[in-house]
């Protein structure tokens, strides 16, 4: 297995590393200066992990988030989720997702069932009750479809709209983003919770106050601001990969 | 005796049908400095790519027939190795800065803290570089600080200070402006009469003409001519196929044609050409 | 130093140190206000350690500068969420709908102290060592010569991107994309602007593979280093002695956890 880890990091490799992260950062601030409401701070990490494999994938995240940290000290804690992303993009691209095209109809169900259970999640948490113990009590899926039900409906056409124009036929990598994204918002919401107490001076501070207002605890509120800006953020990013990926000559592709 | 020697070699990029390379067999002594022309496409930077070990160790690929320079014989050799013999430069200079580095001294000992120099000697040589390719003034620069033309003169110094036996130059030129190119042809002259074994491959025939032992012209893969400046740059098989012509040449030939031409053969270079038409 | 890091080059003491000293200096203030038991560990550690030390290395000011600008929107946040969203507790006061409790703030003050401690450690390393020196004395102690190559180039390169991304921007700007407007307008100016910028970047590439190739790079040869870091025995025992009241802390963090 050594060795299958040490030819992901040919010459080719290494040079591509730093260039990804420089991409990292110069796509993260220009989304910011474009003002959206996306990070889209990993296509760097993505782009290895889909042409090197998911250890330079891995790396390059890692990498990356530490290196960001030396201007944004609060990136720098999250580097193993960096490497998740980048680990999980090689995966991905071992599958082949970044190669093939997906039929559109897997790209509208992908951003039909990311909405619905978006939306599911946030009723869940705002319908949320708390009696006096502390303990915390969660509607039933079937009482929150009954209840909200034209919003579900709407939801799913949103969804799908997103799923058919914003994923086209790369559905297959908005799969994969999505299910990385999930894993992201995840596995980086306890050290959000606990090594910053939630907070990290951004704007997504916001929602994790609304989410806290309803009276979850830290890390839920976390978890759940996560669960709503990672796995659409993520879904992106590969989503742009595969773009990039399909303009590339195909020797630029294979390693 | 000959330092590179190619015998039938033919070679095919992974993922392509047509050859770039079909049975090219060349030899070319020590000391000598061969021009290599051709048009885009013809196998220029593919030749010069399997002379400097890239085709096929890095590129991977087809390759048949033999490959020796210097005494190693590339199949039975890896790139670390080949590349202390055969040192590589190629036009864009900004591609060939490591990066790694912060000062020019630091860029042009970046090669020899790879292969493991002790400090004193790399000390002692980037400094002999530096002199012999008159960029002592630059070494406390930052390498993205300089000129096209600096840079590609830094670039061509950091081969020069890995000591190879051959060096095997890819259209350095082509990005320069008048000056830069003026400064790196200077460098490559300053190598060639020093005894460097060079390969260059170029467009600019007119600076090929007054400098070249020889000239192999390459087409669609294959040898098309090879010899003597004059002999190859004048031929009309070059017209023919529609390259390598420099100026002075085609404007000969039309005097020639038009019985204006007073001189014996076709001129290449200025020289040649003033004194045709003086007569 | 046209790189991306946070260097300040200065003729002082904590400059002159070798590398791994201050960086395991700076590991352990990190590891011990974070392990030590007690609230204020943080604090003491940057008034009584980290300060003085920034004047030793003749970058107070902007070491100042920097610390409280990377802090200030982060230390704002922390106060704001923690002592509005604490749940029950004492409120500092009332009106209207808000209510900030006095433990909220508290906990606050605590997170901030760790959070500073942290950052003003890290901050000083970098302002004080030269991410060059710093990777050539990783290299002598194992870490592979790759991840040195990466690191360093990554730092050079990344202010190239930077403007780079800025001027594609300006470049469709002229050709007319719209980057005002709406969500939807603004968003589909970014693919215009990504694709051209990972393009152009993915193509080079190779070139610059074989460029490193040509000189020797990645050829598992033992290399040599041309800078000299001076070093001393006596930071050689002080590495060992940071070492080893790191691993002191945290044993004496255990030591408290299992006793109350």
């Amino acid at each position: 297995m050594l060795e299958n880890i040490k030819k992901e990091f040919s010459t080719r490799t290494l040079v591509l590393i730093p260039i990804a992260i420089a991409i990292n950062i110069a796509i993260g601030e220009l989304v910011v200066r474009l003002k959206l409401p996306v990070y889209l701070d990993s296509i760097g990490t993505v782009l290895v992990g889909a042409i090197a494999g998911p250890w330079a994938g891995a790396l390059t995240g890692a990498l990356a988030n530490l290196i960001w940290g030396l201007f944004n000290p609060f990136a720098a804690p999250f580097f193993y989720v960096a490497a998740v992303i980048g680990f999980l993009a090689g995966l991905a691209g071992k599958r082949g997702a970044f190669d093939k095209e997906s039929p559109r109809w897997l790209s509208v169900l992908v951003g039909a069932v990311f909405v619905f259970s978006l939306t599911m999640f946030v009723f869940a948490f705002s319908n949320a009750s708390t009696d006096d113990t502390g303990y915390t009590t969660y509607p039933s899926m079937t009482d929150l479809l009954s209840q909200y039900a034209v919003i579900f409906a709407v939801a799913i056409l949103i969804g799908a709209a997103i799923g058919y124009f914003l994923l086209q036929k790369g559905g297959y990598a908005g799969f994969w983003g999505l299910i990385t994204g999930i894993i992201a918002a995840i596995i980086s919401a306890p050290t959000a919770a606990y090594v910053f107490g939630g907070v990290t001076g951004s704007g997504t501070d916001v929602v994790v106050a609304a989410f806290r207002a309803s009276g979850a605890g830290i890390l839920s509120s976390v978890m759940a601001q996560g669960a709503v800006s990672d796995p659409f953020d993520k879904m992106l990013s590969f989503m742009v990969v595969w773009l990039i990926l399909r303009s590339l000559p195909m020797r630029f592709r294979t390693q | 005796m000959a330092i590179i020697e190619l015998k039938n070699v033919s070679y095919k990029y992974p993922l392509t049908d047509s050859p770039a390379l079909k049975n090219i067999n060349l030899q070319v002594n020590e000391g000598e400095f061969v021009a290599l022309i051709g048009p885009n496409g013809a196998g220029k930077s593919t030749l010069c790519y399997t002379i400097a070990g890239f085709v096929p160790h890095f590129f991977k690929g087809e390759i048949s027939g033999t490959v020796e320079v210097a005494g190693s014989e590339s199949s039975k050799s890896n790139l670390h190795e080949w590349v202390l013999n055969v040192g590589l430069a190629f036009q864009n200079p900004f591609n060939q800065i490591s990066g790694a580095k912060y000062t020019v001294f630091e860029e042009l000992a970046f090669g020899l803290e790879n292969i493991g120099v002790p400090r004193d000697e790399m000390i002692q040589r980037v400094n002999d570089a530096m002199k012999l390719t008159g960029i002592s003034d630059l070494a406390d620069r930052s390498p993205y600080s300089l000129s096209g033309g600096q840079q590609q003169r830094v670039a061509l110094t950091s081969i020069l200070v890995m000591q190879p036996k051959v060096l095997v130059l890819d259209e350095p030129t082509s990005q320069m402006d008048p000056i830069g190119t003026r400064e790196v042809f200077g460098v490559i002259r300053a190598m060639a009469e020093r005894g460097m074994t060079v390969l260059m491959a170029e467009h600019k025939v007119e600076w090929i003409a007054n400098f070249a032992d020889r000239v192999v012209a390459l087409h669609d893969g294959e040898i098309l001519l090879e010899g003597t400046p004059q002999d190859v740059l004048t031929s009309d098989l070059l017209v023919e196929k529609a390259f390598g012509i420099s100026r002075y040449t085609s404007v000969a030939r039309k005097a020639k044609e038009l019985g204006l031409w007073k001189g014996n053969r076709l001129p290449v270079t200025l020289e040649e050409a003033m004194d045709g038409f003086a007569r | 130093m046209n790189s991306f890091s946070m260097y300040v080059a200065r003729d002082s003491g904590l400059h002159k140190l070798h590398p791994l000293t201050k960086g395991l200096l700076t590991l352990l203030l990190l590891v011990s206000g974070l392990t030590l038991p007690g609230n204020w560990t943080g604090y003491f550690l940057v008034l009584l350690v980290i300060t003085p030390l920034a004047v030793w290395g003749k970058v107070f000011r902007s070491f100042l500068r920097i610390v409280w600008g990377i802090s200030l929107p982060f230390i704002l946040s922390v106060v704001i969420i923690q002592s509005l969203f604490w749940g029950s507790g004492t409120p500092i006061f009332e009106y209207w709908i808000f209510a900030p409790k006095v433990e909220g703030a508290l906990f606050a003050v605590i997170s901030v102290g760790r959070i500073i401690l942290v950052m003003a450690g890290f901050i000083l390393f970098a302002m004080t060592t030269r991410p060059d020196t710093l990777m050539i004395s990783l290299k002598q102690v194992g870490v592979p010569s790759s991840l040195a190559y990466i690191i360093v180039t990554t730092l050079q390169i990344i202010p190239r991107f930077q403007s780079k991304a800025s001027t594609i921007l300006d470049a469709q700007r002229s050709r007319g994309l719209e980057t005002d407007g709406n969500v939807f307008v603004r968003a589909r100016a970014v693919v215009p602007i990504i694709l051209p910028l990972v393009l152009g970047s993915l193509v080079e590439v190779e070139e610059r593979a074989i460029a490193i190739e040509a000189r020797g790079f990645n050829s598992n040869k033992k290399e040599t280093s041309l800078i000299e870091i001076p070093d001393s025995n006596a930071q050689v025992f002080f590495r060992k002695f940071f070492v080893l009241l790191m691993v002191l802390s945290i044993l004496a963090r255990i030591a408290w956890q299992l006793l109350n």
